[in-house]
């Protein structure tokens, strides 16, 4: 990893970072057209929302760029648990059987790892699938540098937050916010099939924002929906 | 691991025609595709790194120019792109987008693999020729009941001159191995000789056989023209309770064919027509309202595949017409004998035998002259009795009073032919509301020959320019329940939310269209089916879009009668949720058409004035 645009765990990286709104972009990606980025989405599905504690229980993604989705990149895989599932039966239509039976997450987080340079990730509600990856990856002993990311989720608040003091509850759930892009209902709570509803979701809301297509990621960043993190070790 | 997400396969599972495919081939069409969000910023690019594959739109609005014909309004579940595969020439695709939304591509080589699944292909030929996908109505097995008896006689009858002896005939009727012989004069049908005459009076009587066969011979045997249908000679052989029915030529009379009741049995596979049968045979009122009020059990448990339904309209008009002569008999015998001679006319869906569950009567009389009071009062028990006795068979009073019971219904032929002169005479669209049910007329029972009279002199009065101009700007008023980007508009104020009135919106405008252009060329025969069979070339409407509305009709009035069977009711209101995905497609083309041949007889009656 070069690491002459990397932030580092010195004191200047933590203003760098500070100075910039939380988000340091890599010099040699920030200036990259959001128009034809190519682009990951990723869903985990979760035994809880705690980050600290909660155990991954699949784990999808699809590939996509310039408005055109790969239906033959979709990846999906079950990853093996142990304990308490908690609801995520109940929730993701996955048993302790289903789940006793799949990859160990270092298969799943391997085949990821290649996709953080050449990818933009697209996450709705990125904070906590990302806070549990940096978990996971750090107790499989793996680690990325630079992730790139995009949140759904906080673009639609932007979004919204022009519209509305307050946002009205449940205003930024993946469902609601395709109903708002007029984007056909999709079957929720499969992490494949949340990840392509989320890459849809951006899809929409990028061209209703960049019409012309000339931002780069830079120039996205006000919307808080931009986010370059390290993952798997502790680097704050 | 690689896999597929479940929405994109739900989307394709509901997507006729791929609906149809086997789960493997749909799940490897899924793989290969390629999802695009369309919008305005992006098409260009994505339509040239997409070219020449096939787009099926899953949400959004889009105008679309694929082929060398106009620009497509599509939306949800429509497809683009598919005529430069098919025809193998490059079409350019121009999109406009009118809200962006999620487009499926197909790589064009899976495409063509999936064309050798014949649903698949029929349906995109369908689709590109922007006709209706008629393989249901082509494979319907009661097709043969709408087949003219011309299509059916297989031979020649075997008839013989009424000369001959009845040793002579016999001998004849052996050598060919019929059961029947038809007995002609002049080479006109005379007469008909059974096995049963043979037995019953010649055999059992010992009867001489050198006496002419003239002697034994049924004369003024029932008959049928060549015209008519497989299903009108059933109705008449069920009615009378014969079985050897001779078939003449329209013109000349001169026999033509024969249809057997074992030729019926060899067609026939499931018989709706049963209740015709039981009903003939009524001797009194109560038995008569207590088979007709079975009517509707029976429809219900007997017409099970499409094709009864096709025929379940004539077997209703047939019933009650059949219903009609009985009462008009009933009363007769307790009141004599009508004073002049008279027709019993039906108009409106009884007439047009589109006749469904929820109809109500529309009924007048004609009468040869103007009756003096006595023979007034006669018509009017006459009317008084059988409308009543029609109600107590089920068949509704009519809410708009036209019925015989109406002095003003019952007119003498003079005072017929005046009514149209008036008509044709001030066509304002109110008028056109009122008197537009009687153009659909049908003799009932009583005097053809009067009803033909009246019909003769009418016909040229209803040709006239101005007078069809007026109509079809009335036919006009209303149209097809597709928005403009063709999605279905639901009828307002009912309780089940996609409800469509497949009558008013649809087989309404259907058979508007059609009289139109039966009147342009002096038909007379009321029913839509028979009219668009019958309209000349050069009548204005090519055969192909006299096909095409005759498909359209057979699909639209199947789903009327599933409706109205399957959910017990007696409405047109069918709900779009209730019909199957390829249905879905087959009833926007079918509106599609409607609205073209709409437009077309607007152009052509009324010099496009609406």
């Amino acid at each position: 990893m070069s690491n002459a645009s990397a932030p580092s765990l010195s004191w200047w990286g933590r203003i760098q970072r500070w100075m910039s709104g939380g988000t340091l972009l890599p010099e040699d990606r920030k200036h990259q057209m959001l128009r034809d980025l190519p682009l990951l989405a990723i869903d985990l599905e979760l035994t809880s929302l705690d980050a600290k504690k909660s155990k991954v229980t699949s784990i999808g993604w699809v590939e996509g760029k310039a408005g055109s989705i790969d239906v033959s990149s979709c990846y999906y895989e079950v990853v093996r648990a142990t304990g308490d599932l908690e609801q995520s039966p109940v929730i993701h239509g996955l048993t302790a059987e289903t789940i006793a039976q799949g990859v160990h997450v270092k298969e799943a987080l391997e085949k990821l790892i290649p996709y953080a340079q050449s990818h933009v990730w697209v996450l709705h509600n990125a904070g906590l699938d990302l806070a549990v990856l940096d978990r996971v990856m750090a107790a499989n002993k793996l680690h990325i540098d630079n992730v790139i990311t995009l949140d759904t989720l906080k673009l639609a608040v932007y979004q919204l937050q022009k519209q509305h003091e307050v946002l009205p509850p449940n205003s930024a759930t993946l469902t609601v916010c395709r109903q708002r892009h007029h984007l056909p209902l999709a079957p929720a709570h499969n992490a494949l099939d949340d990840a392509m509803a989320t890459l849809q979701l951006w899809f929409a809301q990028y061209y209703s924002l960049d019409p012309k297509g000339t931002m780069s990621i830079q120039d996205f960043t006000h919307t808080q929906a931009v986010g370059c993190r390290n993952l798997g070790k502790i680097d704050n | 691991m690689s896999a597929t997400p479940q929405q994109v396969l739900d989307f394709l599972k509901t997507s006729a025609p791929f609906d149809v495919l086997a789960d493997d081939v749909l799940h490897d069409l899924a793989r290969h595709a390629r999802l695009i969000y369309l919008a305005a910023e992006n098409q260009k690019q994505l339509l040239q790194e997409n070219a020449d594959r096939l787009f099926l739109i899953q949400s959004g609005q889009f105008s679309v120019k694929d082929s060398d014909g106009p620009e497509r309004h599509l939306s949800e579940g429509d497809y683009f792109g598919f005529h430069s595969i098919i025809d193998s020439v490059s079409h350019p695709v121009e999109v406009k987008i009118d809200s962006p939304g999620l487009v499926y591509c197909f790589e064009p080589d899976a495409f063509k693999a999936l064309l050798t699944i014949p649903e698949v292909a029929n349906f995109f030929e369908g689709t590109k020729s922007d006709a209706l996908q008629n393989q249901a109505v082509q494979d319907s097995n009661s097709m043969w009941l709408y087949k003219s008896l011309s299509e059916v006689i297989e031979r020649p009858p075997v008839s013989a001159d009424i000369g001959l002896s009845v040793q002579q005939a016999a001998a004849l009727m052996s050598e060919n191995n019929v059961s029947s012989l038809l007995i002609t004069e002049s080479e006109k049908l005379a007469g008909i000789v059974t096995d049963r005459d043979l037995r019953n009076r010649v055999v059992a009587t010992a009867l001489n056989t050198q006496l002419p066969v003239s002697a034994i011979m049924t004369d003024k045997p029932a008959m049928i023209t060549h015209n008519r249908t497989m299903f009108d000679a059933m109705a008449l052989m069920s009615e009378r309770n014969i079985h050897h029915l001779p078939v003449v030529d329209r013109v000349t009379r001169q026999p033509v064919g024969m249809v057997t009741a074992s030729d019926i049995i060899r067609h026939q596979k499931g018989n709706v027509l049963f209740i015709i049968g039981e009903l003939s045979k009524a001797q009194n009122l109560y038995e008569l309202t207590r088979l007709s009020w079975q009517m509707p059990h029976y429809l219900a448990t007997h017409a099970k595949r499409p094709g009864d339904y096709d025929i379940a309209g004539k077997v209703l008009a047939q019933a009650t017409d059949i219903m009609t002569r009985k009462l008009i008999t009933f009363y007769q015998q307790q009141h004599g004998a009508a004073p002049m001679p008279y027709t019993w006319i039906v108009y409106g869906s009884q007439a047009r035998e589109d006749q469904t569950m929820g109809s109500d009567q529309d009924n007048g009389l004609l009468l040869a002259r103007t009756p003096n009071e006595l023979e007034a009062e006669y018509f009017a028990g006459m009317a008084e009795y059988v409308c009543n006795g029609l109600g107590k068979c089920g068949i509704k009073l009519c809410p708009g009073n036209i019925m015989a019971s109406n002095p003003e219904l019952r007119v003498s032929l003079d005072e017929a032919i005046k009514e149209a002169q008036q008509w044709v005479k001030q066509p304002t669209s109110k008028a056109i509301m009122y008197f537009n049910i009687f153009l659909d007329a049908r003799a009932a029972a009583g005097d053809v020959e009067l009803f033909r009279k009246m019909q003769m002199a009418r016909a040229p009065l209803l040709k006239q320019k101005m007078f069809l101009a007026a109509l079809a700007r009335q036919a006009n008023s209303d149209s097809v329940p597709l928005s403009m980007f063709q999605k279905f508009v639901f009828e307002k104020g009912h309780t089940v939310k996609d409800a469509i009135d497949l009558k008013i919106k649809a087989i309404a405008i259907i058979n508007n269209l059609v009289r139109l252009y039966a009147l342009d060329n002096g038909l007379t025969m009321p029913s839509t089916l028979a009219r668009l069979a019958s309209l000349p070339a050069g009548a204005g409407l090519s055969s192909r879009d006299a096909n095409n509305l005759r498909d359209i009709w057979l699909f639209l009035t199947r789903l009327r009668w599933r409706h109205q069977l399957h959910n017990k009711v007696t409405d047109n209101l069918v709900s779009i949720s209730d019909l199957s995905s390829i249905e879905k497609h087959q009833l926007k083309a079918a509106f599609k058409a409607i609205d073209r041949a709409q437009q077309a007889a607007v152009m052509k009656f009324s010099g496009g004035m609406s």
